[in-house]
C-alpha cells in the first residue's frame, strides 16, 4: 500500500513520481479552505490544488491551536495534569481525563472504585451523545442545511444542563480525576436524564426525516469519500468511520473496559463507507448511546465509594513505567500514552486522538478527485476535531 | 504476551520484555530488528493496527525511545516496540511504506524531537511549528517555563508572599 | 431515493409551530447548577493562609497577600489568597486541597465589567454579592487529596512497659517515616511557632527524599539537642500544622525522632561540621542543660572557648534528672552532649559555682558569662503537714530515681499536681511499685478539670493505661496523719475554680465535697524554682530582678554587662525553648565580644 493517493484521472505523474502540477500554466489553481472559512471543521486548513472544480490535491495543515499540552504536563504535578487534559478536545473532553487518570491510577497501583467506574461510564457516553449532536448538526450545514444544527444544539444544551448538575460544569468538566469521580449523581438526576434522553429522541427523529431521508442529501453524500475497507488498518482508521466500512472495531467491545462488559449493545457497523453511510452510523450509535445511558442508570449500584485513597497529592511520585489506555470515543480510538521515572512529573504523556490519521493522511488521500463544494462534507464525516491532532 | 515472546525471541534479537497488563506488553529491540519484526507482527500475529508511534526523550541516559505501539483486534492485545537511539544525531528509518500514515508521526517527530526519518514523504515539511529556529521544543532540555518568561510580559502587580517568610517577618524579625 | 426523501423534509414546517426554546433573560432566569464551580468564597476567619491553594494552582492564579484587618499569629500566615480571574480554570483543585474547608465556589457565574483588573480579587476580604451563596461547589464527602489520618506510632504495650524503665515510644519505620512525611504540606506555619524556629518542612522534605543527612544537617543547624527533642519536646509546631484543621498533625517530633534514627552516630560530627578558627575569647557557662549547652554548641562553633560548669555528676540538666528514662533514655541525651563535646566544648562536672569556683573568679577569668541554672527546688504546697518526711518533692526522687539512688517504693503513694512532672513522678514511682511490690496502687489529684488539664493528653492516656488513677478537679487541704504520726493519706477538696476575677491565683472550694486519699507517700509536684544560692550577696544585690527572676533584656543579657541568664531560670521548664534562648544569648554574647574585640 504505497503513501501517495489514488489518483485515476490527472495531473499526470512525471517521471520521477512527482506530480506535474505546473502553477504558472493556468490549468491549476491554489485554494486554501481555512484556517478561517465556515467549510472548515475547527482550526485548521486545507490547502487545495484544483482544476476546474475539481480537487487535485490537498495538504492538510494543522498547528493554528497549538498550546503543547504534553510538554506542558511535564512539568506539572500529575493532579496538576488532570484540569489541563480536558482542553486537548473540546467537544469531548472525558476521554481526556478518563485515558488520563486510568493511565495514571495504573502506573501508581491504585484503583478507582467500582461505583465511580459507573459514573465514569455515564459521563463517557453522556458525552459521546453531545459529540453526535454536534457533528450531526455540523455534518447537515456542511451542505448548506443549517436547522439541523439548531435542532441539535438544542438538545445537546439539555445534555449540558445534565453535565452541569452532575459535574459543576458544561464543558470542560474535570469531573474524572485519579481515583475515582469528584462526585455522586444529584438528587433526581435520573428523571430529568429521562427527560432529556426522550427529547433527544424526538429531535433524532425529526432529524431523520429531514436529514436523512431527503434527497438533496442523498444526492450529495452518497459515493461521497469512499474509503476503502483495505484502507482500514493501513491508515489506523477507527471508530464510525472504519464501522461504516462494515469493519466492526469498537474498543468497547474489543477491549472492554469500565463498566462495558456488564452493558448490552453491539457495534453499530454499516456498508457502503460514503458519507452517508458514516452519518447513518453516527446517528445510530447516538441512539445506541441513549439506550446506554439508560442502562447505565438502571444498572448502576445504588452506593458506594466514589473516590480511592489517594496519597498526598502536592509529593505524588509514581515509579518508573510507561503504559497505554484506550478508549472508544466518538470519532474513535483515543488514547493515552503515559511514561513515567520515578519522580513527581509525567516523564511524557503522548495524546493519542482518531483525528491525527483521518484528517491527514486519510483525507489528503480521499480529497483527491472530489468537486470543491464536496471538501467539506468529506471533512466534516471523517469528524475530526484538530486540537487533538496538534494537541 | 509471554507466548508470543518466546516464539518471537527464536527468529528476532528482543531486548526486555516488560508486561504491563494481561494485554499489553513492551519488548526492546534494536534498531535494524524493528523492520523485519513489524512486519512478521503485522503479516503473521495479527499486529495490523499502528495505535501511535512516538518519542520519549532520556536525556539523562543519552537516548531517545521511539514507541512503536501495535494493537491485535481480534487477540485483543497490543504490543509496544521500543527502540533506542543515541540522542545525539538520532535518525531511524521510515516505516511509512508498511504503515502510510505513520509519514505523519514521523514528521511530527522530526519537528518536535529532531529525530531524522530520512525517505519519510514530507517529512520535512513544517507541521505544528512555523518559523520556530530553537531547539526542537518536545526535547527535555526545552525550557517551556524560560521560553515563556523570555517571549511574554507578566501581568503587571502580580506579587505573592510566602507565608512562612512573612511569619518571620511579623513574629520574629530579628531571629535566626 | 424515493418520493419519500423529497416530500419527508418538509415535515421540518412543523416548528414554526413550536414555542421557542431559548432563555429570554439569561442573566437572571439562569443561575448556575448547586454544584457549579463559579467565583470563589473563602471563609477569611476559616482560612489560615498556609497558601496550599497556590501550590495545587497550575495556572498560577493564586497570589497569597497580606490582609489588613486578619492578624499574623501561631497558625495563620495572616495572607489571605488573591484570586486572578484572568489564569482562573475553575477547576477547583484550590477547593479540594484547602486545609480548612475555608474555600468553596459559588454558583455564580456572570459578571460583566470593563475594567479587568477587577477581575482580580481577594475572595471574603473584597466584598462580592456571591460570598454568602447557598449553591454552589464544595468539596465533596470523603473527597481528600492529602491523607488526613497519622501514621501510627508503634509503642511498648502498657503490661511490658510498666515492669520497666524501657523506652516506651519505636519510632517510625522508614516506610511509615516516609508516609508521615508526605502528609506535610510543606506551609512552614510551624516555623514561626517552634521556638527555635527550626525549618520544619525542609526537614521533611528530607525524609520524604530519604535523605537523611541533609535533614540531619538541618536539624542541628537550629537545635543542638535534636535526640532529646525528637523525644520530648512539647511540640508546639503541632499546634500549628495545617493539617489538623481536617485531621490530625503531621507528627514532627517523631519525624525529627526519626531522622536522627536513621542517621548513624558516627556521621553527626562530620555533618554538622568544624568550628570556625579559634577568637582566643573565653566563656563560662554555668549549668550544663539545654540552654547553657545550646550556648556552648553556638559559641564553640564561633570559634570562642567554652568552659561549661555544672553541679551534678552528669551534664544533661532537667532533660536527665526531670525526665523518666522511659520517654528519654540516658544515652540519648549523652549523644547531644558528647557532640557538643567534640566541638572543643570542656564540661566540668561535679563543680557547683559558689562553692568549687567563684562568681568573682569566673568574671575575671572569662570575657563573658551565662547562668544557665534552670529550676531545681521543688515548690511545697505548705498545706498542714507537708513538712512530714513522707512528703517529698518530685523533682529530688527524679533525681534520685537519675542517680540510680536505692528507692524504696511505698506501697501506695498520692500525688498533687496536674503537670507533665506529676505524671513523670507518678509513672516513675508506678514503675518502681510495680518492681517492688509486683502492683501499681498511686492517685494522682490535680487542681485543674481534665478540660484544662496541663499535662500532655498522650501522658493522661498513658497513666490510664499504666494503671494510675488520676482525680481532677482536687485541691489539697491537709496531709493525714495517724496517733504515731505516720502519714496515711491526702485530704483534699473540690475545687470549683482556681483563678479570681482578676485572673490571680486564688483557688476556691467546695468543702461539703472532701475525699481523703490513702497513703504511704505524698509527692508534690506543683512547680520549681531557681536556686540562686551561688551567686554572691553583693552580686545578687547589684542584679535587677523581676518578681524572683532575673531580669534580662530580649537577648538574655542581665542588667550586669559580662552576664547572660537563659532557660528555664529566666523563660520557665520547655525544653525547646530553653535551646532557642541559648540561641539568642550565644548571638548577644558573640556580638558582644565582637565588640570587645574592636
Amino acid at each position: 500500500m504505497g503513501y501517495q493517493p489514488d489518483r485515476s484521472q490527472y495531473p499526470q505523474q512525471r517521471e520521477d513520481g512527482s506530480l506535474d502540477i505546473d502553477l504558472t500554466s493556468g490549468k491549476y489553481l491554489k485554494l486554501w479552505q481555512g484556517p478561517q472559512h465556515p467549510g472548515i471543521t475547527g482550526n485548521m486548513s486545507v490547502e487545495l490544488t484544483v482544476c476546474g472544480d475539481e480537487v487535485v490535491e490537498g495538504k492538510t495543515h494543522v498547528g493554528y491551536l497549538h498550546r503543547g499540552f504534553e510538554k506542558l504536563m511535564e512539568r506539572r504535578s500529575f493532579i496538576q495534569c488532570f484540569p489541563i487534559v480536558c482542553r486537548i478536545c473540546v467537544p469531548e473532553p472525558d476521554f481526556n481525563e478518563y485515558c488520563y487518570a486510568a493511565a495514571v491510577e495504573e502506573l501508581a497501583g491504585i484503583q478507582s472504585p467500582e461505583r465511580a467506574d459507573w459514573i465514569r461510564t455515564l459521563i463517557l457516553e453522556m458525552g459521546r451523545i453531545n459529540s453526535y449532536l454536534m457533528y450531526l448538526g455540523g455534518q447537515a450545514g456542511s451542505l448548506g442545511q443549517g436547522v439541523i444544527g439548531q435542532w441539535t444544539t438544542y438538545v445537546r444544551d439539555l445534555m449540558l444542563d445534565r453535565f452541569e448538575e452532575l459535574t459543576g460544569a458544561r464543558i470542560y468538566h474535570m469531573f474524572i480525576l485519579p481515583g475515582g469521580v469528584r462526585g455522586d449523581l444529584p438528587d433526581g438526576f435520573n428523571k430529568r436524564m429521562e427527560e432529556t434522553l426522550c427529547e433527544i429522541e424526538n429531535v433524532l427523529k425529526d432529524v431523520y426525516e429531514t436529514m436523512f431521508c431527503n434527497a438533496v442529501f442523498k444526492k450529495r453524500t452518497v459515493g461521497l469519500g469512499y474509503i476503502d475497507p483495505e484502507l482500514i488498518e493501513p491508515y489506523g482508521v477507527t471508530g464510525p468511520t472504519a464501522r461504516a466500512a462494515g469493519v466492526a472495531k469498537d474498543v468497547r467491545k474489543d477491549q472492554p473496559y469500565l463498566v462495558y462488559p456488564e452493558l448490552e449493545f453491539e457495534p453499530v457497523v454499516g456498508t457502503d463507507s460514503d458519507v452517508y453511510a458514516r452519518a447513518d452510523v453516527r446517528r445510530r450509535d447516538l441512539l445506541m448511546s441513549v439506550d446506554l445511558v439508560r442502562q447505565i442508570l438502571s444498572k448502576m449500584p445504588n452506593d458506594g465509594k466514589l473516590m480511592t485513597k489517594l496519597p498526598n497529592v502536592l509529593h505524588w511520585k509514581i515509579p518508573r513505567g510507561e503504559t497505554y489506555i484506550r478508549g472508544e470515543c466518538s470519532r474513535g480510538e483515543y488514547g493515552y500514552y503515559l511514561v513515567t521515572d520515578g519522580s513527581g512529573f509525567p516523564r511524557r504523556v503522548n495524546v493519542r486522538g482518531p483525528s491525527y490519521t483521518h484528517a491527514v493522511a486519510l483525507l489528503e488521500r480521499l480529497i483527491v478527485n472530489i468537486n470543491i463544494s464536496d471538501v467539506a462534507g468529506l471533512m466534516v464525516s471523517l469528524h475530526t476535531y484538530p486540537p487533538e491532532i496538534e494537541r | 504476551m509471554q507466548t508470543l515472546y518466546t516464539k518471537l525471541k527464536q527468529l528476532f534479537k528482543l531486548g526486555e520484555l516488560t508486561e504491563q497488563r494481561q494485554d499489553l506488553a513492551f519488548i526492546t529491540v534494536a534498531q535494524e530488528q524493528l523492520r523485519p519484526l513489524l512486519l512478521h507482527l503485522r503479516d503473521r500475529e495479527g499486529f495490523t493496527h499502528l495505535v501511535l508511534l512516538t518519542a520519549v526523550d532520556w536525556m539523562e541516559e543519552g537516548q531517545f525511545q521511539l514507541t512503536y505501539l501495535l494493537n491485535d483486534r481480534a487477540g485483543a492485545r497490543d504490543i509496544g516496540l521500543r527502540v533506542m537511539l543515541p540522542r545525539d544525531s538520532a535518525t531511524m528509518d521510515s516505516i511509512h511504506d508498511i504503515w502510510p500514515t505513520a509519514a505523519t508521526y514521523q514528521r511530527e517527530l522530526r519537528e518536535m524531537f529532531g529525530i531524522g526519518f530520512p525517505d519519510s514523504p514530507g517529512v520535512n515539511d513544517e507541521f505544528i511549528l512555523e518559523g520556530w529556529n530553537d531547539i526542537p521544543p518536545y526535547r527535555r532540555d526545552f525550557d517551556t517555563l524560560k521560553y515563556s518568561e523570555e517571549n511574554y510580559s507578566h501581568r503587571p502587580d502580580r506579587e505573592t508572599t510566602d507565608p512562612a517568610q512573612h511569619m518571620k517577618q511579623q513574629l520574629y524579625p530579628d531571629e535566626g | 431515493m424515493s418520493i419519500r426523501d423529497v416530500l419527508s423534509p418538509f415535515t421540518a414546517w412543523k416548528y414554526l409551530f413550536r414555542d421557542p426554546v431559548t432563555i429570554t433573560d439569561p442573566l437572571n432566569e439562569r443561575p448556575g447548577a448547586a454544584r457549579y464551580r463559579g467565583f470563589h468564597q473563602n471563609d477569611v476567619q476559616a482560612c489560615i493562609g498556609c497558601g496550599t491553594c497556590e501550590t495545587i494552582c497550575q495556572n498560577a492564579a493564586i497570589d497569597m497577600v497580606p490582609v489588613e484587618e486578619i492578624l499574623t499569629e501561631s497558625g495563620d500566615s495572616g495572607l489571605r489568597p488573591r484570586i486572578d480571574y484572568g489564569r482562573c480554570c475553575w477547576c477547583a483543585l484550590c477547593v479540594d486541597i484547602c486545609m480548612t474547608g475555608s474555600l468553596t465556589m459559588s454558583n455564580e457565574y456572570k459578571w460583566v465589567e470593563s475594567d479587568p483588573d477587577a477581575f482580580r480579587f481577594i475572595p471574603g476580604v473584597d466584598k462580592k454579592h456571591w460570598d454568602d451563596a447557598e449553591l454552589g461547589y464544595r468539596r465533596p464527602e470523603g473527597h481528600r487529596l492529602t491523607p488526613a489520618r497519622r501514621v501510627e506510632m508503634h509503642e511498648l504495650e502498657p503490661e511490658t512497659r510498666i515492669g520497666s524503665f524501657a523506652e516506651i515510644v519505636d519510632g517510625y519505620s522508614v516506610a511509615d517515616g516516609l508516609l508521615e512525611a508526605e502528609r506535610c504540606v510543606a506551609c512552614g506555619l510551624c516555623v514561626a511557632t517552634c521556638p527555635t524556629h527550626m525549618s520544619i518542612p525542609d526537614y521533611i522534605a528530607a525524609v520524604r527524599d530519604g535523605d537523611y543527612e541533609r535533614g540531619l544537617a538541618l536539624l542541628y543547624e537550629t537545635n543542638p539537642f535534636s535526640e532529646v527533642c525528637g523525644r520530648v519536646c512539647t511540640h508546639k509546631c503541632e499546634t500549628a500544622c495545617a493539617v489538623q484543621h481536617e485531621g490530625e498533625p503531621v507528627a514532627i517530633r517523631w519525624l525529627k525522632r526519626h531522622i536522627t534514627d536513621q542517621v548513624p552516630y558516627e556521621r553527626y560530627r562530620e555533618i554538622v561540621g568544624d568550628p570556625a578558627p579559634a577568637t582566643g575569647k573565653r566563656v563560662a557557662i554555668i549549668g550544663a542543660g539545654p540552654a547553657g549547652l545550646t550556648t556552648a554548641y553556638d559559641l564553640a562553633r564561633k570559634g570562642h572557648e567554652v568552659v561549661v560548669h555544672e553541679e551534678r555528676e552528669n551534664p544533661g540538666g532537667m532533660p536527665r534528672y526531670g525526665i523518666p528514662e522511659y520517654r528519654l533514655p540516658y544515652d540519648m541525651i549523652d549523644r547531644d552532649v558528647d557532640l557538643i563535646r567534640s566541638l572543643g566544648v570542656k564540661i566540668h562536672c561535679n563543680s557547683r559555682v559558689g562553692t568549687d569556683v567563684t562568681m568573682d573568679q569566673l568574671q575575671q577569668e572569662y570575657d563573658a558569662v551565662l547562668l544557665s541554672i534552670g529550676l531545681h527546688l521543688g515548690r511545697s504546697t505548705r498545706i498542714p503537714g507537708s513538712e512530714h518526711q513522707q512528703v517529698t518533692k518530685a523533682v529530688d526522687l527524679l533525681r534520685a530515681i537519675t542517680d540510680g539512688e536505692e528507692i524504696e517504693a511505698p506501697r501506695q503513694v498520692v500525688v498533687i499536681g496536674g503537670g507533665n512532672v506529676a505524671m513523670d513522678i507518678a509513672r516513675s514511682m508506678a514503675r518502681l511499685q510495680k518492681q517492688q511490690h509486683g502492683e501499681v496502687n498511686l492517685t494522682v489529684t490535680a487542681l485543674e478539670d481534665f478540660a484544662h488539664f496541663l499535662a500532655d493528653p498522650e501522658e493522661v492516656k498513658e497513666c490510664g493505661e499504666e494503671g494510675i488513677e488520676i482525680l481532677d478537679a482536687r485541691g489539697p487541704q491537709g496531709i493525714m496523719l495517724d496517733e504515731n504520726e505516720n502519714l496515711i493519706g491526702l485530704k483534699t477538696w473540690h475545687v470549683v475554680s482556681i483563678f479570681d476575677e482578676q485572673g490571680r491565683f486564688a483557688p476556691s472550694y467546695d468543702e461539703s465535697d472532701e475525699q481523703i486519699h490513702q497513703g504511704d507517700m505524698v509527692i508534690e509536684a506543683i512547680g520549681q524554682m531557681t536556686d540562686v544560692s551561688l551567686l554572691s550577696e553583693e552580686l545578687t544585690e547589684k542584679l535587677e530582678w523581676n518578681r524572683g527572676r532575673l531580669a534580662v533584656d530580649v537577648d538574655g543579657r542581665t542588667s550586669e554587662s559580662w552576664l547572660w541568664a537563659a532557660g528555664d531560670c529566666v523563660k520557665g521548664p520547655d525544653v525547646v525553648h530553653a535551646v532557642a534562648d541559648g540561641h539568642r544569648a550565644a548571638n548577644s554574647i558573640d556580638s558582644y565580644l565582637k565588640e570587645k574585640t574592636v
